[in-house]
Formats: structure tokens, C-alpha cells, sequence
């Protein structure tokens, strides 16, 4: 492994002051479970490492009133252990614990995830759902960033290199709002998505849909809602037969973005059914 | 043995001084920044009980505690630990006196090649010391990220419940 210069600041001002100075040559290390198999790879050739997991100011969980601030630096176990997590954000805290196994838990971090934005990625396609804000800080200041214009394409997030993440911020739900996160994979642990369904859904008391957000994750290059599924079904009640049409729609909306593809055989009819799937288990849970 | 460390530093190579604790004793190294903490563990420190089975943080062999939470030690730059403890399989327990989890393994023939083994136990000790009374399904969850290619799991479960019965 060619070898780098390292940094690892405590406070967030000594961090952005570095990678302003450093100008594009250097990669910020969090968990380092992308990272450092990448470096080992000899994928990536960074002339300097910043380590920004002993700042304070970018990790930790809170809430206002109306919203709750995830530090860049949370963990996925940070984020499945945490009450107020699995309490405003039930899919956020299910897809936590789906990641990878204990040991990387304890490492990976949320705001890798999203600056990793690997389309395998299972924290962009809930923060999506979730309408989720970035924190971004540089020398020259704050800036917040709807994560829906952040990542350009995949492997591509959107923000300047001398930015960095410091949290992700999201609104909380109205009440009786219900959400789930389905993952589809080759094993229960330690495994990459082969696909996964991200789904927040709210109706009124005579069973119309007030509000569903969507998302479809390791179908696409950057996961974002499909609000034409949305359109179809919000503001009805989801009968059998809209069902059925929205399973043909959600496989005909994933090939219009990803065209047609080695694994469109599989995917077009699973992804359809298990939206399916797992709309009907958040309109029957009790 | 645990002696505090001190190697010196070549004066060709351009190293840094890491601080750690390790198995409660104060240690001192010079590392190359790109070194991760388990080339530390076994090549500067001996203490090759921890293993690397893929280097790439997908089979856990190398499983430590890194401030009392099980890490892959193949995917921690050894800088990164710099202050902070480190508990490898040589400070679970000694040849004199083994950690109840020791004795199980052994009792319930959850052992065989061996070479998951030191990680299975840490990820297992670290449940316990969570979660002293874990159902099956804690169990299996606490170990999902050790892969063992010997014994199937079962026993590894069985003497993982033992170990964590009451007075045990």
C-alpha cells in the first residue's frame, strides 16, 4: 500500500482547514470499512488521510422538536441501538441492522455510506425515503443539501472536495405514519443487497393513502423515490387491483431508468412483488 | 507476558509513535500509517492469537475489542487506535485461568481447526458482558459476523449458552 500522510484533528475548524489545504488529494476516513479494502486493492492512491472520527461536532444523535440530527460519524449500530431512532424512524433503525455484521456495525458509519454512494448502498435509499437533508461544512462555511440532489451518479457524490458531511438532518413523521425496510439477500449477515424496499406510508382513518414514499434500493445507479408509483397510488385505497398494477408499473419505472440489463429477468418481477409484499404488511400491521 | 513495548524507530522509515492500551498494559510502537491494527497485534506485538482470515473485514477471525466493542482489527488503520483499549484473545482469560467461555468451548467441542475460535470468543464475551442471559437469537446475531468453516455453529451456540447460565 503506497503510504499517506495522516491526520486525525479533534475539532471540526483543524479538520476543514486540512482539507481545504490539501485540495482534492485527500480522502476522509470514517469506519474505513470501504476504504480501507480500497487502499489495499490499490484502487485509491490518496496522498493523505483525514480521520474524522474523533470530532465531536460530527457524530452523535438528537432531536428538536420537529426533526433529528444524525452526526456524519454515527455508527449503523450507533443508529440501531438508539430509542429515538427506532422511535421517529423504525425503517432507518430495521436497515442499521441489516449492514454487513456486528464487527462492521461498529465501525461503518452513515455518513461513509452516503459519500460512498455505492448503488449496493442500504442508508441512501432510506434516507431518501425519508426526504433527508446533508450537513455540509468547509472553511467557507455551512451549507445545507437535499440528499436527493447529492449524489451525482453512482460512486459520485455531488458536494466539493473540500466539503465534508458533518450530519444528516430529517424531519420527523406525523403521527401514524408506518415505515419498513425489506432487504434481499444471499445470506442473513454479511451480505450485499440484492435488492431492497424502503416504504413509509400513512392513511387516513377510511384506509386512503395520505402520503407513500418509495424507494427501491441496488436496482439503480442512485436510489430515488419513484414518484410515479407514488401518483398511482397515493390518495386511493389500495385495493388488490391497484396492487396488482402497481407491481407491473414498479418493474416498468425501474427499466426505464437502468434499460434493460443481465439482471432485468430477475429483478423487473421480484422488485414489483416484494413492493408489493411489503406495502400489504405496513397496511395490515396492527 | 505483557511488557510495555517500545520499539525504536528505523531511521529510513518515516513512522509515527502509536499509543494504545492493550490487554490493560500501556503500549508504545512506531507504525507506518498505513499498517491496520491487526499487522500491529501480530507482527510488532506477538500476539498472534488474533488471526486474519480475509483481510477485507468479511469473515470476523480477526475480531477484537476496540474500547469494549468488537471490531475487525483488519479494517482499523492501527493509527486509529491510537488512545483507546484494545483487547485481543490473550487477555480473555490464562492458561491458569481460562474465561468461562474457554471452558465451554472446550467442555461442548465447539473447537475444531481452531482458527475462528479466538474471534468467535471475543464477539462472544463481548455479548455477555452486554447481555449476560441471551436468547439463541441473540446468540446468533452476536456471532453472525465470525464465519467458521468446521463445526456448523452448533456447538459454538451450545457453549455460548452455557457459559451463560447463572453461576457460571
Amino acid at each position: 500500500m503506497q503510504s499517506y500522510e495522516y491526520y486525525a484533528p479533534r475539532s471540526l475548524p483543524d479538520a476543514l482547514e486540512y482539507l481545504a489545504a490539501k485540495a482534492g488529494d485527500c480522502r476522509i476516513i470514517a469506519g474505513g470499512t470501504d476504504l480501507i479494502p480500497a487502499l489495499r486493492k490499490g484502487d485509491i492512491h490518496p496522498a493523505c488521510l483525514l480521520n474524522i472520527l474523533e470530532i465531536a461536532a460530527a457524530g452523535g444523535i438528537s432531536e428538536t422538536e420537529e426533526t433529528v440530527r444524525i452526526g456524519a460519524t454515527a455508527t449503523f449500530n450507533d443508529l440501531a441501538d438508539s430509542g429515538l431512532i427506532r422511535k421517529e424512524f423504525p425503517l432507518l433503525a430495521e436497515m442499521a441492522l441489516s449492514v454487513g455484521g456486528p464487527q462492521t456495525r461498529n465501525r461503518g458509519t452513515i455518513g461513509g455510506n452516503i459519500a460512498s454512494a455505492a448503488p449496493a448502498s442500504d442508508g441512501l435509499p432510506v434516507l431518501m425515503s425519508l426526504d433527508a437533508e446533508l450537513e455540509l461544512s468547509s472553511r467557507r462555511g455551512n451549507r445545507s443539501l437535499p440528499l436527493a440532489e447529492a449524489i451525482a451518479k453512482a460512486w459520485t457524490p455531488a458536494w466539493a472536495a473540500d466539503e465534508m458531511i458533518t450530519a444528516i438532518k430529517i424531519n420527523k413523521l406525523p403521527p401514524g405514519t408506518r415505515t419498513k425496510f425489506y432487504k434481499l439477500a444471499r445470506r442473513k449477515a454479511l451480505a450485499r443487497s440484492r435488492m431492497t424496499i424502503s416504504l413509509i406510508l400513512r392513511r387516513n382513518p377510511e384506509g386512503v393513502i395520505e402520503d407513500l414514499r418509495f424507494v427501491p434500493g441496488s436496482v439503480m445507479p442512485v436510489a430515488r423515490r419513484m414518484r410515479e408509483i407514488e401518483k398511482l397510488l397515493s390518495g386511493k385505497v389500495p385495493t388488490d387491483e391497484l396492487l396488482d398494477q402497481s407491481v407491473r408499473a414498479v418493474g416498468e419505472e425501474m427499466v426505464k431508468v437502468t434499460g434493460i440489463r443481465w439482471s432485468t429477468r430477475y429483478k423487473k418481477p421480484v422488485l414489483g412483488n416484494l413492493f408489493r409484499i411489503v406495502l400489504r404488511q405496513l397496511i395490515t400491521a396492527g | 507476558m505483557r511488557a510495555v513495548r517500545k520499539v525504536v524507530m528505523a531511521e529510513d522509515q518515516v513512522k509515527t509513535v502509536l499509543k494504545m492500551i492493550v490487554n490493560g498494559d500501556p503500549v508504545e510502537v512506531a507504525v507506518d500509517p498505513t499498517w491496520t491494527l491487526l499487522r500491529v497485534i501480530r507482527e510488532e506485538l506477538i500476539l498472534t492469537g488474533t488471526k486474519e482470515g480475509c483481510g477485507i473485514g468479511d469473515c470476523g477471525a480477526c475480531t477484537v475489542l476496540l474500547d469494549g466493542k468488537p471490531v475487525n482489527s483488519c479494517l482499523v488503520l492501527a493509527l486509529q487506535a491510537e488512545g483507546k483499549e484494545v483487547r485481543t484473545i490473550e487477555g480473555l482469560g490464562t492458561e491458569e485461568n481460562l474465561d468461562p467461555l474457554q471452558e465451554s468451548f472446550i467442555e461442548y467441542g465447539a473447537v475444531q481447526c481452531g482458527f475462528c475460535t479466538p474471534g468467535m470468543l471475543i464477539s462472544a464475551r463481548a455479548l455477555l458482558d452486554k447481555n449476560p442471559h441471551p436468547t439463541t437469537e441473540e446468540i446468533k446475531l452476536a456471532i453472525s459476523g465470525n464465519l467458521c468453516r468446521c463445526t456448523g455453529y452448533v456447538k459454538i451456540i451450545q457453549a455460548i449458552q452455557k457459559a451463560a447460565q447463572p453461576g457460571q
